[in-house]
């Protein structure tokens, strides 16, 4: 055998290898917008799921910008058909994208595949991804915000009860006496507060709103009825904060986990996404006793606003999904719902119900403290102008600085929001 | 040896498509299609409905339009004769140093000018950032309480128009040094003979002489601080309110945001007409400056 000849059957060899490589391994391509302590968290997902599947389905994980930069890419890459197989979402973007035409439906035969049932999830969460009768992602968790707090300040300012959690926490009264007594105890922050940016507290502000039974959106109407008082007054108790010195005053999200966890703030509302970052610096002995608890009771109710994190298979324009690459997607998905008690170390709360139900998620803190607010959780208005980085959540967030940093009175803030909600 | 105009033409034509195709794809075309878009209400992605004048008409009854309007020239008030006049003095400094010092103080003032716009927010952000920046230590160190630079409603532009200057002076310097280097030493000798003052010196010699350096980097700074975005955009992350919002950024807001790709097509068309009167405007008025100084 002459040395050309040896070339040619090596070339033949190794490509015929690789074409039965490339028939046997699908490539699902993915997109998320997880870039804090929880992306960590899915980067080991990913990488056991690739693992368990190896040769069949490999996951090719790209994180994107979350909000604005990574919706903006979903909607021109579907337009041109060069969107992912598969990509995370917020479920309370779904009505926007459903009427922009860009996600495939979910159907019951779907449904199956993945050995999943409408019935594994609770109904707020399957609700939340649910337009006009018809699934559009598969949610995997519920992402809602809640209270943290540095119990060792707590204990020296005589505020910490009996069960290791927060006193004060029944009315606005109550609390905000919580709080001066922790700055008179010489607390710099009692309460960190993401004051300089409005995107972070819309989730604050929404759950004080329903706190009152207040909504945004009755009907097509944004801020109905005696809905803008109730506005006002959630605002009108955050700014009162700042201005006696109760709470951190223009501060970004950086600066107030960084306040929190140096100690110079005693207490952060913040989302459940921030519970890696204290568990992970609690294990290398570098953070204070804390917990997390559910948000105080500003008003008439408990009522915490929440999103959830889902998964959504986006419609590529020109380049329809193939059904074994779809089939391959559907494994993913059940897959990563199924394995979510590990998701669950990112503080999110497992959407999948047998997840939940398991007695190691029960014993899993602080998740099992905070979990009893599932019963009281609000998501957006469901409306194409809903949703993270969407048309409602931008307009009343560019008010919320100036106002809640005290530049700003919160009937004139409201009244601007109104108007402006209700011409777009 | 006689030429062949249609070989030539031939030539000209070859050399030039190149660049004259990319030009209609990547500038006509979508210059055309926004003008189009901009009597339709289409969302961010997809066509719309043919509504008229419609965006337009809106504009004119819309504080937030009206707001942009402001911002911007106010962001230029603060930017283009201000950051010209600092560069013209530290070029005036500059061409009195010699050799190796003269090049590393230059090599100075250029250095933030090659920097990305992400890094320039992030070494200001951190600076003066509310908590934790070494700005505030100085302030709290000399008794001064501390500033919210980028987050109160009335430092935003003014600071960010003191950023940009940092950021972009430096290649105004440079072309204001190649114009100084440019006039002759001999009339500067000839002034010195009249024992003419420094004062005189600049007033009659270096200001009219540098002139048309001093319209052209006058004019590249009116259009670019017209077309303010990224600084803004970076500085207002987490939601600053509207009083921030410029031209540019109520564009990205109507499309990327609120998914009006018609209503911000309209704004981009505005800003567009805008650029090109304020800068013809601009350009022949300082035209007739110097015609008349002749």
């Amino acid at each position: 055998m002459n040395f050309r000849k040896m070339m040619a059957i090596a070339v033949v060899a190794a490509g015929g290898f690789w074409v039965v490589a490339a028939q046997a391994e699908e490539t699902v391509a993915w997109w998320d917008f997880l870039g804090g302590g929880d992306g960590v968290r899915m980067k080991q997902m990913i990488s056991d799921f690739n693992a368990a599947h190896a040769g069949k389905i490999k996951i090719d994980a790209t994180t994107l910008e979350w909000g604005t930069p990574f919706y903006a890419k979903v909607q021109t890459s579907v337009a041109v058909g060069e969107a992912p197989d598969v990509m995370t979402y917020h479920a309370s973007r779904i009505p926007l994208a459903v009427s922009q035409d860009i996600l495939e439906e979910i159907t019951a035969d779907d449904m199956s595949k993945m050995g999943l049932s409408a019935s594994d999830f609770a109904q707020t969460t399957m609700g939340a991804v649910t337009v006009d009768g018809k699934q559009y992602a598969v949610p995997l968790d519920t992402h809602p915000i809640v209270l943290y707090y540095n119990r060792d300040l707590l204990k020296k300012a005589g505020v910490l009860g009996g069960d290791g959690r927060p006193v004060g926490m029944g009315n606005k009264e109550e609390f905000t006496a919580t709080l001066q007594k922790l700055k008179d105890a010489g607390v710099e922050f009692p309460l960190g507060s993401v004051t300089a940016d409005g995107n972070f507290m819309y989730r604050t502000i929404y759950s004080l709103v329903c706190q009152q039974g207040g909504e945004l959106l009755t009907g097509n109407e944004f801020l109905a009825g005696d809905n803008p008082e109730k506005l006002a007054r959630a605002l009108a108790v955050l700014q009162g904060w700042t201005k006696a010195g109760l709470q951190s005053t223009y501060t970004d999200y950086p600066a107030t986990v960084a306040l929190f966890t140096s100690g110079k703030a005693a207490m952060m509302i913040n989302g459940v996404w921030e519970v890696p970052t204290m568990t992970d610096l609690a294990k290398q002995g570098k953070l204070f006793d804390w917990g997390a608890v559910e948000i105080p009771v500003i008003f008439d109710k408990p009522c915490t606003y929440a999103d959830s994190h889902s998964f959504a298979i986006p419609k590529n324009k020109g380049k329809e999904i193939s059904p074994e690459k779809r089939a391959a997607v559907l494994e993913v998905i059940s897959w990563m719902d199924k394995h979510s008690l590990f998701w669950a170390t990112a503080g999110h709360i497992p959407a999948y119900k047998p997840v939940t139900e398991t007695a190691e998620y029960k014993a899993m803190e602080p998740n099992a403290t905070y979990s009893t607010l599932t019963a009281n959780m609000i998501f957006d208005p469901k409306s194409p102008k809903a949703g993270v980085a969407g048309p409602i959540f931008d307009i009343m967030s560019n008010y919320f600085v100036p106002t809640l940093n005290g530049e700003m009175e919160p009937g004139e803030a409201v009244k601007s929001i109104k108007e402006e909600l209700n011409s777009m | 040896m006689l030429r062949n105009s249609r070989t030539e033409r031939l030539v000209a034509l070859v050399l030039v498509a190149p660049f004259m195709a990319i030009y209609l794809l990547a500038f006509v075309y979508p210059t055309v299609q926004m003008f189009r878009i901009s009597f339709t209400d289409a969302p961010l992605i997809g066509a719309g409905r043919w509504v008229g004048l419609d965006n337009y008409l809106r504009l004119d009854n819309d504080p937030m339009f009206r707001r942009a309007v402001w911002n911007t020239a106010y962001f230029v008030l603060m930017t283009v004769v201000p950051g010209t006049l600092i560069a013209l003095l530290i070029a005036l400094g500059v061409s009195r140093l010699k050799g190796r010092f003269q090049a590393i103080v230059l090599a100075l003032f250029f250095l933030p000018y090659i920097l990305p716009v992400s890094v320039v927010y992030l070494i200001w952000d951190w600076t003066l950032n509310f908590q934790f920046g070494i700005a505030m230590h100085a302030l709290d160190w000399l008794g001064i309480p501390r500033v919210p630079v980028f987050k109160s409603r009335l430092w935003f532009l003014p600071a960010v128009a003191g950023v940009t200057i940092w950021w972009t002076a430096g290649f105004s310097i440079l072309l204001f040094l190649a114009g100084l280097r440019s006039i002759p030493a001999e009339i500067y000798e000839a002034a010195a003979l009249d024992n003419s003052t420094r004062w005189t010196t600049f007033r009659r010699i270096t200001w009219p002489l540098l002139w048309p350096i001093t319209s052209l980097v006058l004019t590249i700074q009116l259009i670019l601080q017209l077309k303010i975005f990224d600084q803004v955009y970076l500085f207002s992350i987490g939601g600053r309110p509207n009083d921030n919002m410029v031209l540019v950024y109520y564009v990205f807001q109507k499309a990327f945001q609120q998914n009006q790709g018609g209503r911000a097509a309209a704004v981009a068309v505005t800003l567009f007409v805008l650029v090109v009167v304020v800068s013809v405007l601009q350009f022949q008025l300082l035209r007739f400056a110097e015609r008349r100084r002749r």
